[in-house]
């Protein structure tokens, strides 16, 4: 029995927090607040440098064949400092589609640049008015020899100045299919849209008669949506450590927060009412940790409960990391609720993933037709159909 | 990370199993075992479970070969845990004895007094109760009001003790009273071995919420304790007093592992409770409600074998078992809260006419209010969790 990192991937975690508390830590988010871009981009390139992106990328591609669980500590300390940029879709969404499901071209020149240079990810799939669900993929794409021609429109589209392929699920024939489309396309139309979630900034893209050759079709036609639910596994499984990440250090703040701000002569963490609150938060930081920890083990070793497991503790963490930020302003009293201070932030940050990629009521239906509590057929099923069809 | 048992550590479970199949009650596993009503059958009922299993050396594992035990690694308690709750063991009456006095008096008892009492402890030949809390000392055991003073060779007791568990089976008490005033309030404390067959020691029954006796109120009007029954030394028995609590080395698994079937169950219950012929699982809020369950149920374990991990490393119990307790208890209460809520009105129904399982859920919702109290309150959790692990000032009053 032994549930915890080892030493090497606990070693790994210090080189990266180093390299953050150099940066000044969440100042690298507020200079994204502020528009820094070209800066946080060479941000993120110099934390290239220390070799993280290799770790689950194969050896064949320039990789270091590491696993999902490599990536856990890096996952929490990005969190911790809410580093802006494309990691998770990167990292944990984009590397596993193309290791399984790419081709080898696809291989040899996306996973490369993905170890080696800045090349990063975002992902198209949301549609104004639309949803996360099947029947919420509307954009078309029509096969001309060996090009799609794409119609339609994505939007809240993340940080799209700091990527070079977009991800675009749409319709090829009325069946879902998954397509990775280079953003200096011809006809791409980008607009910027404005959330409240300013350390992610979100885009519309029109694709209006837009060409993309046929070979950037990740797997088979008709095959994304179950390439994406089984690759979003990965993506929930990584969220799940960056949302650990951002709740340690909340209760990292708020606890020494209450043992210097005094009031009735005494500090306000010596008050059962902070205090007790303070003991719930930390238990949340906790079991968020272990969902995480299991989740990202289960995928490594293909376990058989991976997908009840992925979703519970994507749920767990991403509700929590909400109450925990929220918490923390309350904690902090009338300085909490400033902009000087990072507090709103987190909340921020909690609510930009309570959502994305799939809105937190899926996850509930997909844990429970996971866990076979209903007479429909259990999701997993449909992913596996489609793994095997592809094989 | 390894979740996997070595072979020595499955060889140990099989062995357990086997041992288990073997000798529990005829009608135990399948159900139809009834335990006695009859209180005085009862006691010599779970009396003659525990000689068994001492029999088996299965009473007390952790325990030195030499005392009867098998030196059982930290992993192999687990188990036998896991194996313990599997098949709903019947509970061991000598609870106390086994886990907190035996490895007490191992640590700090004098020679005599080991060789007096260790070996009824195992067979359950002399069974023990702790006697800690009082009417006006439960979250703040320092300050206990009984007394203690000496007469010759003698010492005269008189006071209160509350929520005393198997008080009414008890040949021996496992007692802390105030023998001086000190300075401080946990100084002038001292622990005896108390004999609970004489006049002075009177046990009346605590009838639970649930219908159930399992506490006692103990009154001591001049009971009689001879300085051969003081453990450590006169006047400096807190430290005697939290030795004895610090023996539980595998914290709430127990519960944890209990969680876990209870969850387990629920969704069985929902499967087969049906309202106007459909089952209630079918409902879309009695799932989201199984789900949140779910996952604080897999939570708890997943905390208590991360913590168990640390503890394996470190050769010791950390802070981190008051989150265990915390969470366990606060989702046991939450588990049997739901498991009456989704059966609807007629979640109300008790004893023979419950709709499922002779009120098994009912009992045990009742039962659970107990959970989030005793053993150390949530409220106590969290001031330690605050304290001892985020480093929070004391509160007021400490």
């Amino acid at each position: 029995m032994d549930f915890s990192l080892s030493q090497e991937q606990e070693m790994f975690r210090e080189y990266i927090k180093k390299f953050l508390v150099d940066m000044e830590r969440t100042k690298i988010a507020r200079d994204y607040v502020d528009n820094k871009t070209e800066h946080v981009k060479n941000v993120i390139s110099d934390l290239k440098e220390l070799g993280w992106t290799k770790l689950n990328i194969p050896e064949e591609y320039e990789g270091m064949g590491l696993g999902q669980l490599d990536l856990v500590p890096i996952m929490e300390e990005f969190g911790r400092v809410l580093l802006p940029g494309l990691y998770l879709e990167t990292n944990a969404l984009a590397v596993p589609l193309l290791e399984r499901f790419g081709t080898n071209k696809q291989k040899q020149l996306l996973l490369k640049s993905i170890a080696d240079s800045d090349v990063n990810f975002t992902v198209a799939w949301l549609e104004p008015g639309g949803s996360y669900k099947e029947q919420g993929i509307q954009l078309t794409g029509e096969i001309i020899q060996d090009q799609i021609r794409l119609n339609g429109v994505k939007t809240q589209v993340p940080d799209v100045e700091l990527a070079q392929h977009v991800l675009v699920p749409l319709r090829i024939n009325n069946e879902i299919t998954l397509i990775s489309v280079d953003l200096q396309t011809p006809g791409l139309l980008v607009t910027p849209q404005k959330n409240f979630v300013e350390t992610r900034k979100l885009f519309t893209i029109h694709f209006d008669n837009v060409t993309v050759p046929i070979e950037n079709v990740i797997g088979q036609i008709g095959d994304g949506w179950g390439i994406l639910q089984e690759c979003l596994l990965y993506y929930n499984a990584a969220l799940s450590s960056v949302a650990v990440g951002a709740m340690e250090q909340i209760v990292e703040m708020a606890t020494e927060y209450a043992k210097i701000r005094e009031q009735f002569g005494n500090p306000i963490g010596r008050f059962q009412a902070i205090k007790h609150r303070l003991a719930d938060m930390k238990l949340d930081l906790e079991t968020a940790r272990s969902l995480s920890y299991y989740a990202n083990w289960t995928l490594e070793t293909s376990a058989e409960d991976r997908t009840e497991a992925i979703c519970s503790a994507r749920i767990f963490a991403t509700e929590a990391f909400i109450r925990l930020a929220s918490h923390n302003i309350q904690i902090h009293g009338g300085i909490g609720f400033t902009e000087e201070i990072d507090c709103h932030l987190f909340v921020k940050q909690a609510r930009y993933y309570e959502n994305y990629l799939g809105n937190i009521e899926q996850y509930y239906d997909l844990a429970i037709e996971a866990l076979n509590w209903t007479n429909q057929k259990p999701a997993q099923a449909v992913q596996e159909q489609a793994i095997m069809a592809h094989k | 990370m390894d979740f996997s048992y070595t072979k020595q550590e499955e060889q140990f479970r099989l062995e357990l199993r086997d041992w288990l199949e073997n000798n529990l009650p005829e009608g135990w596993m399948d159900g139809s075992f009834k335990m006695p009503e009859d209180q005085q059958e009862q006691g010599q009922f779970l009396r003659d479970w525990q000689k068994k299993l001492s029999e088996g050396k299965w009473a007390a594992i952790a325990w030195p070969e030499r005392h009867g035990g098998r030196n059982a690694t930290l992993m192999e308690e687990i188990i036998y845990h896991q194996e313990m709750v599997r098949v709903k063991a019947p509970p061991l009456v000598n609870y106390v004895g086994l886990h907190m006095v035996g490895p007490t008096l191992m640590q700090i008892g004098s020679k005599e007094q080991q060789e007096k009492y260790i070996s009824k402890i195992i067979t359950g030949e002399e069974v023990w109760c702790q006697g800690y809390s009082e009417p006006n000392a439960g979250s703040d055991l320092a300050a206990v009001q009984t007394t203690a003073v000496k007469d010759g060779d003698k010492w005269i007791i008189n006071g209160q003790k509350v929520w005393t568990s198997f008080a009414h089976f008890a040949d021996r008490c496992f007692l802390v009273a105030r023998t001086s005033k000190g300075e401080k309030k946990h100084h002038g404390i001292t622990c005896f071995l108390l004999d609970m067959n004489q006049p002075g020691v009177e046990v009346r029954p605590i009838i639970q919420m649930d219908g159930e006796h399992d506490f006692n109120e103990v009154y001591l009007n001049d009971a009689v304790a001879y300085e051969s029954e003081i453990i450590g030394a006169v006047d400096d028995g807190w430290r005697v007093t939290i030795a004895l609590l610090m023996h539980e080395r595998t914290g709430i698994g127990a519960q944890v592992f209990s969680l876990e079937q209870q969850f387990n169950e629920l969704v069985e219950l929902a499967r087969n409770v049906t309202e106007d012929n459909v089952p209630i699982i079918e409902k879309t809020d009695v799932r989201k409600r199984l789900l949140n369950l779910y996952i604080k149920s897999r939570g708890s374990l997943l905390n208590y074998y991360r913590n168990l991990t640390k503890q394996l490393k470190v050769g010791h119990p950390g802070v981190e078992g008051s989150m265990d307790k915390l969470f366990v208890s606060e989702n046991t209460k939450e588990l049997f809260a739901e498991a009456i809520s989704i059966q609807g009105h007629q979640g109300l129904l008790w004893k023979k006419d419950a709709i499922y399982g002779d009120s098994y859920w009912q009992k045990n919702y009742l039962y659970s209010f107990g959970q989030t109290i005793g053993g150390g309150t949530s409220e106590i959790q969290k001031n330690t969790i605050a304290e001892r692990i985020l480093g929070l000032p004391k509160d007021i009053g400490k």
